[in-house]
């Protein structure tokens, strides 16, 4: 018998001994807690490794334009015409980005200032994407909570929290349009399965809102615009038509299209542009089933029905061809653009457009990719998919769906891999926790003598089956803790592999480079920002530079100098141009130059560090793309035996080209390495052919202190003839 | 409370033909086109006595939908489209330096977004195996089997699973070398 004692100590600790309803939700909440600040911290390592700054190219032209939005206020920001890129054409700043990053980073440094926190907006910059992440695991709970139950939304945040594929992109630093994107995309997808499963007018409306905040952060917002509407028809196929999924359906398309239609950069492609098309067709659709349904209600003649049916069917059919007919043939709906045919026919990108193919991050994707980026969610991914299947609803059917087009897509481009990485997770968290599930129901099952098994037995035998069950109880108790065992140990073995891999492979901020050193001391290279500032402190403000397109977001960024092609790659010719003057000898580039106005170039040289990204392995893209606009460049000129070489076979126009003697010049007397040759390339392994380089119409201006990046002046033509 | 209303209009255009065809021959019709064809071809053409079935057409189950998902799951998760972009060689090859004899590689080195055909597919492989070790191992746990067939069942789930991360992770190691160093 229990002894009461009434001190006062004691009924305190009574007091705060809660319920398990209060225990369970103390459990949660701190796991949340936890998983927030885990996500956010595991994307620090650049940041506290070299400091806090902007990481390669792309998010160097969404830090300028954040900037000129602190600066300068919306409306400037919004009708900018920036002429200090693209020169002499200029760009149409206002009409060519998605808002939705800038916007949201200058309105948490308001924030931050308001609350008296003078930081800049540098910082906000880096640590946004971060940020954005902690937000995402928290929607991944929700989610998972909607389609399954809490325990699968418990282990979808941590699974999200760390997994690489959603790392890569969105480390600190990284301030690019997917760090907030995935948030969109994932709380879009999170608002509307909500509105299907109430039928609520008011989750619709916030799903539509949803969409628009996606559509102004990203341009795979056409991922969404098709999904759900391939959703919407297999849920009608499969005969789960209801008022609920009419009701979200409707709102989302009608309000999410007229929001869309608000940022420049999309303008009326929802009703002119066939990627879009389909969401409308459903729409009509879904009108046709509403119609059908409620001529049902009314007549009560079935056969009149059917063949009403059948003519509603055929009509709308037939109206629905003829009018997309029409409008593709008049030329109103245009066809799908180039970036996403090649989602749908992969090869399509490697015979037509060599700017979409040469960018790596959109080659299709091997077995090791995956296995970098997903490590054990590769084992349960499948097993999810099972258990989803065996309990379909209209939650699950969606993230069956998710799941399978966008593991398709991330097939065909890495760079996808981030958008199937929250359908990923979620699913391998249903696996998990449903396994977890049934082995704990094992755990916790007395011995009730339920017969399990045995189905031989009457009710004689009922009795000595259920000794027979006693007797496996404790080795199935057994059994299930050891399977507990091992799936803590693989869920230890997941969290260890992606932090050595954010550690290793996505925590490099491309600008600044590191290697080791002879006694395995770590060794920088900042010769990027050397460069950009140099160029920044030593030329000329109206100075116009040409480099390749790669570098022209960082050059307008940090050297603050006009340039001739950036990153955005918005006009093929102007590019093709550069690349016919890098391709071409030395007299003929200097014509296109002062047509251009060049006043420097700007090239990457990795053979004395031997840094394998620079401009002479670039090279065969610029002849490729130079060649398709100007068929003056022959690609197979700068090519023996099909084989691209440097050294002393290479080929006479590729000894002599401009790229060849701007990166080589004087690198003929420089000894790179022990024992070899003056002259010897680090990044290629041969010694160079042409060591004696003389330049006519350029002079050198500045080479960096690992001489990765070399400036050279355009010389002004002679006085005198 | 919004209304749950739950209709599913199927579309049955097998009786819908049948009654449609009994209808024509039995009723008046106003089809104008009906009376030219009655008199046109068919005064002096039989129609021949066929019984023809529209086919009809049922949705697959649940778990067949899940096999050739599966099967999708295995070629995409291979490598599949690269390999049909980039065409690699089904296994790569090595001279030895000494001996002059070609060694295959099974592995393509230095890189971690490249592949050969051959290791592509065992890897899919592998990740297939290990989801269907899971699956095994939820089936174990029906209680309408005999118990024969769980413990199997269980046996083979939890084999499975091992086997597919051993081995997965000797792929990873040999593939990058500096794996978890």
């Amino acid at each position: 018998m229990a002894t009461v004692t009434n001190t006062p100590v004691s009924d305190l600790l009574k007091s705060f001994k809660l319920k398990t309803k209060q225990q369970e939700l103390l459990i949660r909440v701190s796991i949340l807690c936890l998983v927030y600040i885990l996500a956010f911290i595991i994307r620090l390592f650049s940041v506290l490794r070299y400091e806090s700054m902007i990481h390669e190219f792309d998010p160097y032209f969404n830090y300028r334009t954040t900037l000129y939005l602190t600066q300068n206020g919306f409306y400037d920001f919004w009708n900018w015409f920036d002429y200090e890129s693209w020169y002499p054409l200029g760009r149409i700043i206002g009409g060519t980005l998605y808002p939705g990053l800038m916007v949201t980073a200058v309105l948490i440094y308001r924030i931050l200032h308001f609350l008296r926190f003078a930081v800049h907006i540098r910082e906000v910059c880096v640590l946004t994407a971060p940020f954005f992440a902690s937000n995402t695991t928290l929607v991944a709970y929700f989610f998972g909570k909607e389609i399954w139950d809490t325990g699968a939304g418990l282990v979808a945040a941590i699974l999200i929290a760390i997994c690489p594929g959603y790392i890569s992109r969105s480390v600190a630093g990284s301030y690019d349009n997917e760090g907030v994107a995935i948030f969109a995309l994932l709380f879009t997808f999170y608002l509307f399965v909500k509105a299907v499963n109430t039928g609520s007018l008011a989750w619709s409306l916030a799903s539509a809102f949803g969409y628009f905040y996606m559509v102004s952060a990203w341009g795979g917002y056409v991922f969404i615009i098709n999904l759900i509407p391939l959703y919407v028809l297999v849920l009608l196929i499969t005969g789960r038509y209801s008022m609920r999924l009419y009701i979200a359906y409707n709102c989302m398309y009608v309000l999410g299209m007229l929001l869309a239609m608000q940022i420049r950069f999309v303008g009326f492609q929802h009703v002119q542009s066939g990627e879009h098309m389909a969401a409308m067709g459903v729409f009509f659709l879904m009108q046709v089933f509403y119609f059908l349904d409620w001529v049902k209600h009314m007549l009560s003649d079935t056969k009149l029905f059917q063949a009403f049916l059948r003519i509603t069917v055929t009509c709308a059919v037939a109206v629905g061809t003829i009018a997309l007919g029409l409008g593709m043939l008049s030329g109103y709906i245009s066809p799908w653009t180039g970036r996403f045919y090649s989602l749908l026919d992969p090869t399509y990108a490697k015979d037509h457009i060599p700017i979409i193919a040469s960018v790596s991050e959109h080659q299709p994707t091997a077995w090791s990719s995956f296995m970098f980026d997903y490590h054990i969610l590769l084992f349960l991914f499948p097993a999810g998919l099972y258990f989803c299947f065996k309990r379909l609803s209209d939650a699950t059917i969606f993230i069956v769906m998710y799941g399978l087009t966008s593991m398709y897509f991330a097939g065909v481009m890495v760079r996808l891999i981030l958008v199937a990485t929250p359908a990923v997770c979620l699913i391998s968290a249903i696996a998990v926790s449903a396994t977890v599930k049934n082995l704990t129901v094992l755990l916790r099952s007395k011995n009730k003598g339920v017969l399990t098994g045995s189905t031989k037995g009457s009710s004689s035998s009922k009795a000595s089956s259920k000794a027979l069950l006693d007797q496996s109880q404790p080795f199935q108790k057994n059994g299930a803790i050891a399977l507990l065992f091992g799936a803590f140990y693989l869920l230890s073995k997941y969290a260890t592999h992606c932090t050595w891999v954010t550690s290793e492979a996505y925590s490099s901020p491309s600008i600044v480079l590191a290697a080791r050193g002879a006694h395995g001391n770590r060794v920088i290279f900042d010769d990027y920002r050397e460069a950009y500032f140099w160029l920044r402190q030593n030329t000329p403000a109206d100075a116009k530079v040409m480099s390749w397109w790669d570098y022209g977001y960082q050059i307008t960024a940090m050297g603050n100098r006009t340039v001739i092609v950036d990153n955005n790659t918005w006009n093929n010719t102007h590019i093709a141009t550069v690349g016919r003057a890098m391709s071409s000898y030395e007299d003929e580039a200097i014509e296109i130059m002062r047509s251009l106005d060049v006043d420097y170039v700007l090239v990457v040289f990795g053979g004395v560090t031997g840094y394998s990204s620079d401009d002479i392995n670039k090279f065969l893209w610029m002849v490729r793309i130079g060649g398709g606009v100007f068929p003056v460049i022959k690609e197979p000129d700068y090519l023996v035996n099909g084989e691209y070489r440097v050294d002393k076979g290479a080929a006479p126009k590729m000894l002599n080209c401009l790229m060849y003697k701007l990166c080589y010049y004087r690198f003929g007397e420089m000894l790179t390495e022990y024992g070899k040759p003056p002259g010897y390339d680090r990044a290629r392994g041969v010694e160079i052919g042409n060591k004696d380089i003389k330049l006519e119409h350029l002079e050198e201006a500045f080479t960096t202190s690992n001489w990765i990046v070399r400036i050279y002046k355009v010389k002004p033509p002679n006085n005198r003839w | 409370m919004s209304q749950k209303t739950k209709m599913a209009p199927k579309p049955d255009p097998q009786s819908a033909s049948i009654v449609s065809a009994v209808d024509a021959t039995a009723l008046f019709s106003m089809d104008p086109f009906f009376h030219i064809l009655k008199i046109v071809p068919y005064s002096f053409l039989r129609p021949p006595r066929l019984r023809l079935k529209l086919p009809s057409f049922s949705l697959p189950s649940a778990m067949t939908v899940f096999s050739l998902i599966l099967l999708t799951y295995f070629l995409v998760v291979s490598g599949f489209i690269y390999d049909v972009i980039v065409e690699p060689p089904g296994i790569g090859s090595t001279q030895d330096p000494v001996t002059g004899a070609v060694r295959p590689v099974v592995f393509l080195p230095g890189r971690v977004n490249g592949q050969y055909i051959i290791e592509g597919l065992s890897s899919g492989f592998m990740f297939v195996l290990g989801g269907i070790g899971i699956v095994l191992l939820d089936l174990a746990l029906d209680k309408n089997r005999a118990r024969s067939i769980k413990v199997s069942y269980s046996i083979a789930g939890i084999f499975s699973i091992v086997i597919a991360y051993v081995m997965t992770l000797l792929f990873v190691r040999i593939k990058i070398p500096g794996y978890l160093r």
